[in-house]
Parts: structure tokens; sequence; C-alpha cells
């Protein structure tokens, strides 16, 4: 089984580790892991911030760099909710056949990473051990957009010594929404402070999420107010063993 | 009401963008818990409801599809309803704008010699700003929901569609009834605060021969006109008065009496979380020795057409006005309504207002929002609304980006840039590398960063940020690569953990739990 | 008044231009031949709507009126169940607990409903004054819906006028078992049936009733802190019988 990782511009600067994290995990599942040099960004931010036509040149191209790929992994649901949501439309009014083609050739070969666990390998147990009491955390595109359901909990389940804390209103957004986080700072702040309250009356130790961009904005929180709590990726959790424990980073 | 928000603009050509707007309603904690409460308490009865309701998902799709078959056929049935209506005795008028409506309604009242009229609530007559058009215009109009007249006798605004006065808090009324109903004694329970309603507006009811409504649906088969409440003075407002003017956008219609089966499942466990609210009226025309016997239609366009007009927005239109949508958004919770500067706030407002005032204004309303799709999730009509934010995103930009304002604005200057970095790997491999330098200027010991200017500085108000770390993902990969291929060993060797690969730093070989590792 | 023939024809040719329509908008005057040739039109179109909720509920006749009743109950009204003979009985029955004297009732009001011992306004064309002076109302209704214990009132002569309804604060429906449908689809399938007021219009071939009025409960409001408060304007009370024939 071949797998390549699509990393996203934000993992790949910023969250290494979850990168790390995700090839260790793949490789003991047996998955031969491959990384396409030439990548950068799926065109999230530009799109959702109304420049379209930067959106899709990005698109374009991450299209034309995957198009022979077996399958493309994600750590990182709204970028794969990009793809599934908004390239359809960028390539109906932007692009020309030959494009559009190859476009749905692959959209149905990307997968976010617990999507690939279990849809693609088939597995929950992944073997992990992280004894630590965890909060998971539902980002929307996840929640909303790619249906992610139970699978995350599947997995966590499955992690050995992991004590998961229930998250009250699991569903509200944490108000990280992109540039929204500062185009609209003040607002964006308010609802992660009422979204803070919640995460941290867990009790628990790290708060976790399939996207780093919500646990940066939480995490951020976090560790500007001495809060108690760290923000973990799940690729980490789940790659964490007894042997090679998590890497955890600030 | 505080200081800060006690005269709100709800004209978006006038209302402050939506950042600047939101920053007094921050402050405001009693605001902020008054709107928690309300829409908690609307959100709760309504999931209740809808988890009873076995065939929910099927209504929505549904009434998604009679809405869309109205719009793609709205000249047709917007005929046919004219022509039924009109059969039974109504008059039917049309009204291109705001403006065309406000002359409409006033003349209808001036051939009736009304000075005074009475008002079941409806937004739509907010919409095109009625009110202080007819006390201009020398007659005094009477609202008559209680949340409407909490909002006229205390000279507010309201803040919701379904429940306009949810930022007033019960003493708050009560001040406001006490000064203005000369009532000393009353207490703010809201029992007694809502006899003295009751009682203020009886004789209203009896006394004032003209009323002007609005429409919640308008059936083109048989041109009736159906308007759904709870308190009842809907009911005497149009069963009582002598004259009644209907003012209803052009997008009410359904096509088929039968169609309001799906309609009312879904509106009222919607917008106040009961299987069916306690009154719904439908009339057609005239009756004669049953209700008004000079009754007016007032089918209003007012931007509604060029919305029809788009692909992607046309959906906007399916709505049917029950504010699940603002009860269920993250960002409203935290702001309430009237930051939007608009009477139609939350998600529907972020895309329906910007698109009645054809994108002129209240641009900053569609980035109102973290694209969360819970107002998706619960919209009875399954309007896209997200998909509606980005497309009108999209719209706004291409028309400002090239304005001098906008051209040199860091937010449009960074994303420009970024799509060059974005458009070649080395290009972004030099951008990392140039930012790990600069990030180094602010990043402090303990490897965060507390500072940025610009743009970032909205961040790091409230937020610390990581301090980029020294290698990024792509570079370990590379140098993994490079080593595996030295050691001679194939790539799928097991070389990636954390532990035991040399191209990694510092060691995090602990058993027994995670290890920390500071940020460099 | 071109004025007025100007929006229309605006506001029709935008809508038609938007959605690709043919513009049929023609002077005001040819309004009925065009929207009947559009309506035509319109009503060809096949409307492949996707009806997938339930049109008919499939509960026993028994638990459909338990439901109606649990229904009402939870929206604060009063309900009684009676069979057909001891309808007039109940009636009276509840007259007496109420404490009132004067009633307002529809002239198509069974004779037989108008208990003795009481001050009784039989509405042909009363005054507005003469109903808001009665503390009750009595009448019959078109059809109950369980699902939302939802009371419909198309007035027709056992119903009356809205007004007679909407005034006195208080209202005993009565409401035959056979008249109770479980889901609000099949009212709509009755309506299609029959209906008391149609005989008066004169349009096509639906006989749709003109006058509906919905109750599901008393007025209220929640618009002060989201308190239910019972009565703010129409009757503060709902009492039905419920007679099981």
């Amino acid at each position: 089984m071949r797998a390549s990782l699509f990393i996203t511009c934000y993992n790949d600067t910023l969250f290494p580790e979850t990168g790390r994290a995700v090839v260790s995990l793949l490789e003991r599942l047996g998955v031969e892991v491959e990384f396409r040099a030439g990548q950068t960004c799926c065109g999230q931010m530009h799109a959702n911030t109304g420049f379209r036509g930067e959106a899709f040149s990005q698109a374009k191209r991450l299209v034309r760099l995957y198009a022979d790929a077996d399958a493309v992994v994600i750590p990182s649901s709204s970028c794969v909710a990009m793809m599934r949501d908004q390239y359809p439309g960028l390539f109906e009014e932007l692009g020309n056949d030959s494009l559009r083609k190859d476009f749905a050739a692959l959209l149905p070969r990307v997968y976010e990473l617990s999507e690939f666990l279990i849809d693609k390998l088939g597995v929950e147990d992944v073997g992990a051990y992280f004894p630590h009491r965890v909060t998971y955390h539902a980002s929307c595109h996840g929640l909303r957009a790619l249906h992610l359901g139970d699978r995350p909990f599947r997995l966590l389940a499955k992690v050995r010594g992991l004590e998961l804390a229930p998250l009250a209103n699991l569903d509200r957004c944490c108000g990280f929404g992109g540039t929204f986080s500062v185009k609209n700072g003040d607002v964006s702040s308010a609802m992660l402070t009422v979204k803070l309250e919640d995460v941290l009356a867990t009790g628990a130790e790290f708060c976790t999420a399939l996207d780093n961009s919500c646990l940066m904005h939480l995490g951020g929180a976090m560790h500007r107010e001495y809060a108690p709590m760290k923000t973990i990726h799940m690729a980490q959790i789940l790659a964490s063993t007894q042997e090679h424990p998590a890497e955890v980073v600030g | 009401m505080s200081a800060a928000t006690d005269h709100p603009v709800l004209d978006p050509a006038l209302a402050p963008p939506f950042p600047m707007a939101a920053l007094p309603v921050l402050r405001n904690v009693q605001l902020r818990k008054n709107v928690a409460h309300a829409i908690d308490v609307i959100q709760t009865k309504r999931a209740r409801l809808v988890e009873e309701k076995t065939d929910w998902h099927a209504l929505r799709t549904a009434a998604a599809a009679i809405k869309d078959e109205t719009l793609a056929n709205l000249g047709a049935y917007l005929e046919q309803f004219e022509e039924r209506c009109t059969a039974a005795g109504g008059h039917v008028h049309w009204a291109a704008d705001a403006a065309e409506a406000r002359r409409i309604i006033l003349e209808l009242l001036r051939e009736e010699g009304a000075d005074e009229v009475i008002k079941i609530k409806t937004m739509t007559s907010a919409e095109i700003q009625l009110n202080p058009f007819l006390e201009a215009a020398g007659v005094r109009a009477y609202e008559t929901d209680l949340a409407e007249i909490i909002l006229q006798l205390g000279h507010g605004e309201p803040s919701h569609i379904v429940v306009p006065a949810l930022h007033v808090n019960r003493s708050q009324v009560r001040d406001i009834f006490a000064r203005t109903m000369g009532l000393k004694d009353l207490t703010d329970d809201p029992k007694a605060l809502t006899a003295a309603a009751r009682n203020y507006l009886r004789q209203k009811f009896l006394d004032v021969p003209t009323a002007i409504s609005g429409a919640n649906f308008l059936v083109a088969e048989t041109g009736g006109v159906v308007v759904v409440e709870s308190e009842g003075n809907g009911r005497m407002c149009l069963t009582l008065p002598k004259t009644l003017i209907t003012l209803a956008g052009i997008e009410k219609v359904v096509p088929r009496f039968a169609d309001l089966e799906v309609m009312l499942q879904l509106l009222a466990r919607s917008a106040t979380g009961e299987r069916m609210n306690p009154y719904t009226s439908l009339w057609t025309g005239v009756t004669k020795g049953d209700g008004p016997q000079n009754f007016h239609v007032v089918l209003l366009d007012n931007g509604r057409s060029s919305i029809l007009a788009r692909k992607t927005e046309r959906q906007t239109l399916r709505c049917i006005r029950c504010a699940a949508c603002m009860n269920t958004c993250p960002v409203y919770r935290q702001t309430g309504g009237h930051a939007y500067g608009s009477v139609y706030p939350g998600p529907i407002g972020a895309i329906l207002t910007p698109q009645l005032e054809q994108l002129r204004h209240a641009q900053s309303l569609p980035f109102a929002s973290s694209l969360c799709g819970a107002c998706y999730e619960v919209c009875p009509v399954k309007i896209n609304i997200p998909e509606i934010l980005i497309d009108l995103r999209a719209r706004v930009t291409d028309q400002e980006r090239h304005t001098v304002g906008k051209f040199f604005d860091p937010m449009y200057v960074g994303l420009r840039a970024a799509n060059v970095i974005f458009s070649r790997a080395w290009l972004f491999h030099f951008a990392q590398w140039a930012g790990r330098i600069g990030a180094k200027l602010v990043t402090r010991r303990d490897g965060w960063i507390h500072s940025l200017p610009s743009v970032g500085a909205k961040w790091t108000q409230t937020r610390d940020l990581r301090g980029l770390p020294k290698q990024t993902f792509h570079a370990w990969w590379a140098e993994r690569k490079a080593a595996s291929q030295q050691v001679g060993g194939s790539a799928s060797q097991r070389v990636g953990d954390a532990a035991s690969d040399p191209t990694l730093s510092p060691k995090s070989g602990e058993k027994g739990g995670a290890t920390s590792r500071e940020a460099r | 008044m071109s004025a007025v023939a100007d929006s229309r024809k605006k506001v029709l040719e935008a809508v038609n231009m938007a959605t690709g329509a043919a513009t049929g908008a023609g002077t005001a005057g040819s309004a009925t031949r065009n929207a009947a040739a559009t309506a035509g039109k319109a009503a060809e179109v096949p409307a492949e709507i996707p009806r997938g909720y339930v049109r008919r509920g499939d509960m026993t006749a028994s638990a459909r009126h338990e439901r109606f009743v649990e229904r009402l109950r939870e929206y604060d009204a009063e309900v009684v169940e009676c069979e057909p003979e001891g309808l007039a009985a109940a009636i009276a029955a509840q007259l007496a607990a109420s404490g009132r004297r004067t009633f307002v009732a529809p002239e198509g009001l069974p004779a037989a409903w108008l208990a003795p011992g009481f001050d009784w306004k039989i509405d042909g064309n009363l005054e507005v004054r003469d109903v808001e002076q009665a503390e009750g109302v009595v009448t019959a209704c078109f059809c109950g819906v369980a699902d939302s214990g939802t009371i419909v009132l198309h007035h027709g002569p056992a119903e009356g006028r809205r007004v007679i309804t909407l005034l006195p604060d208080w209202h005993l429906c009565i409401v035959r078992a056979s008249q109770v449908v479980e889901t609000l689809p099949e009212y709509f399938d009755r309506c299609a049936i029959r209906d008391q007021r149609s005989e008066t219009r004169d349009q096509g071939a639906e006989k749709l009733p003109a006058l509906v009025t919905w109750i599901s409960g008393p007025s209220a409001t929640a618009d002060i802190e989201m308190t239910r408060i019972k009565g703010v304007h129409g009757p503060r009370f709902l009492n039905v019988i419920l007679v099981r024939d």
C-alpha cells in the first residue's frame, strides 16, 4: 500500500512533528509513504478570503502534482474539505476539460488521516500508547464537511493508556476560521474564550484534534494564559508507542 | 441597553463594518448573557423536537425543492397569486424598491385618511424603514408584537428576526414600560409586563381601522396569505380593522395550498422550538362579513430579483425567516444582532443584506463568519450558507482589490505575495527560511512569539504563536531520504521513528509517556 | 395608473430575466389572461418535489386521540372526553365550571349545544363591542391534528367569524374524534376533499378554504427572557371536548 503525504503549507512550516508522526504511524502500519517535494498549498486561505483566481492556480498545481498518486493522505480536515467542497466549483468555472478530468480522477483517492486509517486500511487499533488524559476537539470541517463521525473516537478508544475526557458543546466552533482569526480578531477571541472554558473544564492534560489550525488557536491561548494543558495533533498520539513516545512540542 | 449599544445603526448604508460594530457589543457582558440564554432555550427545544421528528430531513429536502421550483418559475407564480388574490377581492401592488413600497403604502393610508396604523411584526417593513417614513408623513405606526413594543417604546433596534428583543432583559423591559406607560409600581415579573402590554394595546386593536402586516407565505394557487404568530396580536390586526395592507417580499410565494403542509411543519420547530406556534392565520382576498373589506398586498422586489439571477446565490431566497441559523451561530452568540448593522442579522443577514444592497454596502458581512457550517446544518430549507459566504467574499474582493485603498492593504499585499510564494516549491522554501529568520526577532526565550506587527497583531492580542521550528517537514524528509540512501537501505526500512532517527535533534527516548521538547 | 403598471412590468421583467422565463408581463388589464396562461405553464412544469416525508400516520384511532389530548394538554389546554350522547351535558359542565355567564355562539352551532342557564349571544353579525364583552365562545371545528395538538377552524357556520374566537377570553371547542387526523399532511388531504366555505367562492377546480385559523394552544409569548407567558392577546383559556364518535 502506497500513500503520498500532502503535509499542508502550515504543517510543513509550523508543525513538522505532525508530519513526522504521520510518517512514523503509516510506516508502522506497513504503508510505503512518499512525499512529493513540489507541494506547497491547497489554496484554502485564498479561496476563503475571496481570492478565487489565486486559489485556483494553487488547486491546479496540486491536482497536477498528484495526478498519478495511489492515495493522498492529508493530516488536515480543512484542506480535504477544500478539495471536496470548493475544488469542483473552481475547476468548473476556471478549469478546462483536461484539468476537470484529472481532478475527478484524483478526488476519490484523497483521504483525511482518520479516513485513511479506518476506511482504507481498515484499522482502528494502530498499536498506540499514550498514557494521558486527553480531550478531543472536533474541528468544524472534520465534523460537518467531511462527516468524520465517530472515526476519531474509534481510533482514540484503542490507544492504550489514554483516558478520554468528553468535551462539552463539542460541535461549537473554536473561532479560528482561517483569516477570520485576524480579520475579526476580537470576535474570534471571544469565541476562543468561551471554547477554552469547555476545554479546560475537562481537566485533561492534552487537547487533541485532527487539525493543527484549531490547535494553534486553542494552544496559543493556553500558552498565553499559562493554562495547565497542551495541544497535540492526533497523529502524534497515534504514532506514540511505549518504545517511542510522542513528540510533544511547546 | 448600555451606552455603547444604545443606538445601534441598522441601516447597511450607514452601519460600521462588522469588526468595528462588534467591539462594543463584546464588552457588553449583560447583552452577551441575554443572547446566550435566549438562544440556548430555543436551541434546546428545537433539538429535542428535531430528534423526535423522524422525517425531519425528508421535510427539509421537500421544502428546498418546493422553494427552488417556486424560484425557478417565480414570475408565473407571482402572476398566478396576483390573479387569484384579485379575483377574491384583494388588490395587488408591485414595488421595485423600498422607496416605491413606502410610497404605495403611504398613498393607501392617505386614501383611508389614516393618521394611525397598527402593525404586526414584519421584518420586511423594517427593511424598507417604513415606520420613520410614516412618522415623518404624519402617520403614527403602533407596533403590536410584545418585542416590537419593547423596542418601539424603548427606542431600541431589533437584534433577531424572530425574538427581536432577546437582547433586553426583564428589568430593562420594566424600566421602559414603567416610563412610557406611566406604571410606577410595575414589577419585572414577565407576567406583569405582558399584562401591561395587553392592556396597553387592547383599545388600539378595537379602535384603529387600518393595519399593516407582513406575510410568511403567499399561496399562488389560491391567492391566500399566511401569517404565523404566537401572541394573537396578528389575529387582532388581521380581523378587526377595515383596511389591511400586507407587505411581502416576492420570495414568499409557495405554489400550492398543500405545500404548506411541509413549510408549517418546519417553521415553528425551527423558529421557536414548538411543534406548532399558537396561531397561524390564512385569508384569501376579502371575505364578506369577516375581517377587513379593503385588502391590499404590496409585493416587494428591492434587490431580490438580482439574487434570483445568480446560480449560487438564488438559494438565499428559499429563506423562511425562522432564525435557526442565528440561534446556532457561534459568532452571533458572542455579538448579538446589532453588530451586523442590518435588520437581518446572523448567517442569513450576512448573505441577504449585502445582496439586497447589491454589494454596495455591508461588504464586511460575508466575512463575519468562521465558516463553521452550523447554520447550513439547521437550515430547514437547506440553504448552503457557507458556500454563499465564500462566493460573496470573492465578489466583494473582486470589487475592491484594485482600489487604491485595498491594493496596499497589508492583508491584500500578503495574500498576493503568498500566492506567488505558493506557486513554486523553491519560493515557498525560501519564504519559510526568510520567515524563520524574521521570526527569530520576535521569538522569546520560551520559544514562543508574543507579539506580531500589522495583521499579525490581531492574533497576538490574545494568543501566543509557537516559534517557527528550525527544520521544516520537507527538509526533514529530504534529510531522511538522503540518510537512508547513504545507509543503503530501501525506503521501506523503518527509519521513521522519532527516537532512533539521527536526523532529529534532541532526544526523546524516555519510556512511558510523552516527552517534551521545547520549540527552537 | 401607469406608474403602477410600470412597477409591475419592471419587477416581472427583472424576475423573468433572472429566471430565463419568457417575458409575459403585459398590461395590468391582461393580467388575468396572462396569469392563466402562465399559471397553466407553471402547473405543467413537472415539479419533481421529493415528498419522502410522512404523509399518513400509522397510529390506531385510540392512540391518535390519546396523542391529540396529550399534545393539547402540553399547551395548557383543558381537555375532557365524552360519548356523543353525553355531549350536551359535557358542554353544560364546562360552561358551569368556567364561572362565566355570557357566551358567543356561531349561527350554525347545533341548538342542543346551547346549554340553558347562560347568556347566549348568537353571532349573526354582532357588534364587535358585544363580542368583546362576552366572557367566552363555543364553536365546532374543521379538523384536529394530533401530532401538534392543533385545532383547525375553517370558519364555517358552526365555527363562526374569526373575531368570535379571538376577542373572548375563553374558548370551548368541540372536536369529534372522527375529525382528528394524525399528521398535518392528512389535514391538507381533507381540505381537498371537502370544505365548508368553498361554496361561497367562484374559483377553479380546487375547493380550498378561503379562511383558516390553526390554533395550537392559547396565545403565548416568550419575548421577555424566553419565559413563556400565556395569554397575551386572544383567548387565554382553551378548553376542548373530544367526542368519541
